[in-house]
């Protein structure tokens, strides 16, 4: 007996190398170390702390929305509904009002309740839309989105309805930012961790097929839940640090369609149902969008859209995939450019 | 002989279709059965019906004497009824090991081992299987880079790690290399003699005549006959339904 196709022998557990692994974590710890220093460096102020701590939202709305969309292949189009319950909640409850001086909770109970809104929503939600498959789900999931915005436009004695909440301000950039690098780092080692359970490696077979899954005694709907829930929660917490910060929420700006569809193209950018794949994926996305598309604003949509067909075509398994050795490998890369080599998602069963 | 899976009446629809047509099938504890029939007989609907994948439309199941007409698939399954498939399903992305590790008994998966990692009796356990089945230098091979009959090996690995009383195979043998099938055969006849029992459909009837105790033919989602394999090799109703009636 002999395997049709050669493969590297690889050990089992996550996808890379021991070597490759080991190269991972150690530039993860560089780069966290100098993302920790940043602030103390000269010229960098307030404005730039802003801007990354934008992008460390972003990689964490990425890799909470890959958990379901990557790991457990269930594509949620409204993952930006939990983001804004989490930065209305969080608003709401600063910002109440007794006829006269403000009796609003402090930020750390309210966008800690802000968390846990958006996961018990997500959860109640999650029940009736994760049973649904494909397409169904993810349409399911952006109706959820729209009603629940359009819900908190027309609830105005609560939410302000379109005119929106205004929290109280506190602007300590650093502080802010060290939050979100902490969150965000221990964000990153929980789905390192996750995938490498039970639990994460039941959500891939969930993904990889949901009936021989259930067939082998695994509860689907039960983990999809949970882990559909976290994901809520986790992006929850970020949308209530976000509203913090940003000291005013609306309708608008809290429940943005961009903010779904840039966790979905980082994610596949940098490697969907990868640990990796969303952080680079996100940062990668955020700094195309910061530095070369303001400076094409009038084309930006027709890159963005160019970026996603690209990333399809030639690089299914995202930037990561590159130096995985079960991905596609630079030289792959080319032939398939050159037209001399099957694409990975494409080959034919082989039996 | 007391029986394990008992279906009494079973009917499943597909709109104006009966597939399956009021079965009555049983298999007993530690009984090797064979389930044959020519194509679109319902076989594979039967399967689905058992295992719970598909809802029946009428009719009574139960496994151990618990009903699992309404059970979902995961809660038969914990109760000790392992299937593979007619399109093999393993979970390509993941190495041999891993497909194994993932086919666990899950029944004894609390909430706090569901967060933890394989155990060393689990990989033991690994071991022996792929040893067993042939497997075990395979075993750090993504499983979409094994041929078809060592997929299919791995399939029957994965439905026998969740340590089943009562394995369904559908058509095990399907494009499988010719010697590899008297190694399926020999491997299945070792499982068997441990206690665990079997109910295989099969196209290749002289593999069932070989290795089974008894045989059920089903034609049209109907049951056609029952019996010991020489018993319903030797019916005229069976010879008619596979090769068409004499002189025709």
């Amino acid at each position: 007996m002999t395997a049709t196709r050669p493969s590297r022998p690889l050990p089992a557990g996550r996808p890379g190398g021991p070597r490759l692994r080991r190269v991972l974590v150690r530039v993860s710890f560089g780069l966290l170390v100098a993302l920790a220093v940043l602030p103390a460096l000269p010229g960098v102020g307030d404005s730039a702390l802003f801007t990354l701590t934008l992008m460390l939202t972003s990689v964490a709305v990425a890799v909470n929305w890959n958990l379901t969309g990557g790991f457990t292949g269930y594509v949620d189009f409204g993952h930006a509904v939990w983001f804004g319950t989490g930065a209305y909640t969080t608003a709401i409850l600063m910002s109440l009002q007794t006829n006269g001086p403000q009796v609003g909770w402090a930020a750390p109970p309210a966008i800690a309740l802000g968390a846990v809104v958006a996961g018990a929503l997500a959860a109640a939600i999650g029940r009736a839309t994760m049973r649904l498959k494909g397409p169904y789900f993810s349409i399911a999931m952006l109706g959820t989105f729209v009603a629940v915005r359009e819900i908190v436009r027309v609830s105005g004695g609560l939410t302000g309805g379109g005119v929106g909440l205004t929290l109280p301000p506190y602007l300590n950039r650093p502080l802010f930012y060290y939050i979100q690098l902490a969150l965000v780092a221990g964000l990153v080692a929980f789905t390192w961790w996750l995938r490498g359970t039970r639990f994460g490696a039941a959500l891939v077979a969930i993904r990889e097929d949901e009936v021989g899954a259930e067939m082998r005694g695994i509860n689907t709907t039960r983990l999809k839940v949970i882990v559909f829930s976290f994901a809520g929660f986790s992006t929850g917490l970020f949308g209530g640090l976000w509203a913090y910060q940003n000291t005013f929420v609306d309708p608008d700006i809290a429940f943005v369609e961009i903010r779904t569809v840039d966790a979905v193209m980082g994610t596949m950018l940098g490697g969907l149902g990868t640990v990796a794949g969303p952080v680079v994926g996100a940062v990668v996305l955020f700094w195309m969008r910061e530095v070369l598309w303001a400076n094409l604003l009038d084309y930006h949509l027709i890159a963005q859209g160019v970026l996603l067909i690209v990333i399809v075509l030639f690089l299914p398994r995202g930037l990561v995939g590159i130096v995985d050795p079960r991905g596609a490998s630079i030289t792959a890369m080319w032939r398939r450019w050159l037209g001399r080599g099957a694409h990975p998602e494409t080959q034919e069963e082989e039996s | 002989m007391t029986a394990l899976l008992d279906a009494r009446g079973v009917v499943k629809r597909f709109g104006g279709l009966t597939a399956v047509d009021g079965v009555n099938i049983s298999v007993g504890a530690g009984e090797l059965v064979g389930l044959i029939g020519p194509n679109g007989s319902g076989k594979t609907t039967l399967f689905d019906c058992l295992s719970r994948v598909s809802a029946i439309d009428s009719g009574s199941i139960s496994f151990d004497g618990v009903d699992i007409t309404r059970r979902r698939p995961h809660q038969v399954a914990r109760l000790g009824l392992a299937r593979t498939f007619q399109l093999i399903r393993v979970y390509r992305e993941l190495t041999v090991s891993e497909n194994m590790e993932l086919s666990i008994q899950w029944r004894r998966i609390g909430t706090t081992r569901l967060f933890g990692r394989t155990d060393a009796a689990t990989r033991r356990r690994v071991e022996s299987l792929l040893e067993f089945l042939m497997l075990s230098r395979l075993r750090h091979e993504r499983a979409g880079a094994l041929s078809g009959g060592q997929r299919r090996l791995l399939e029957i690995g994965m439905a026998l790690m969740s340590e089943p009383r009562l394995l369904l195979l559908d058509e095990a043998t399907s494009g499988v290399n010719p010697t590899l099938v008297s190694e399926i055969a020999d491997r299945l006849q070792e499982v068997n003699s441990n206690g665990v029992a079997i109910l295989l459909v099969e196209h290749n009837v002289g593999f069932v005549a070989e290795l089974c105790h008894r045989v059920v033919v089903l034609d049209r989602g109907a049951k056609l006959a029952e019996g010991t394999p020489s018993q319903v090799m030797a019916d005229p109703a069976v010879i008619e339904a596979y090769f068409g009636a004499e002189g025709e």
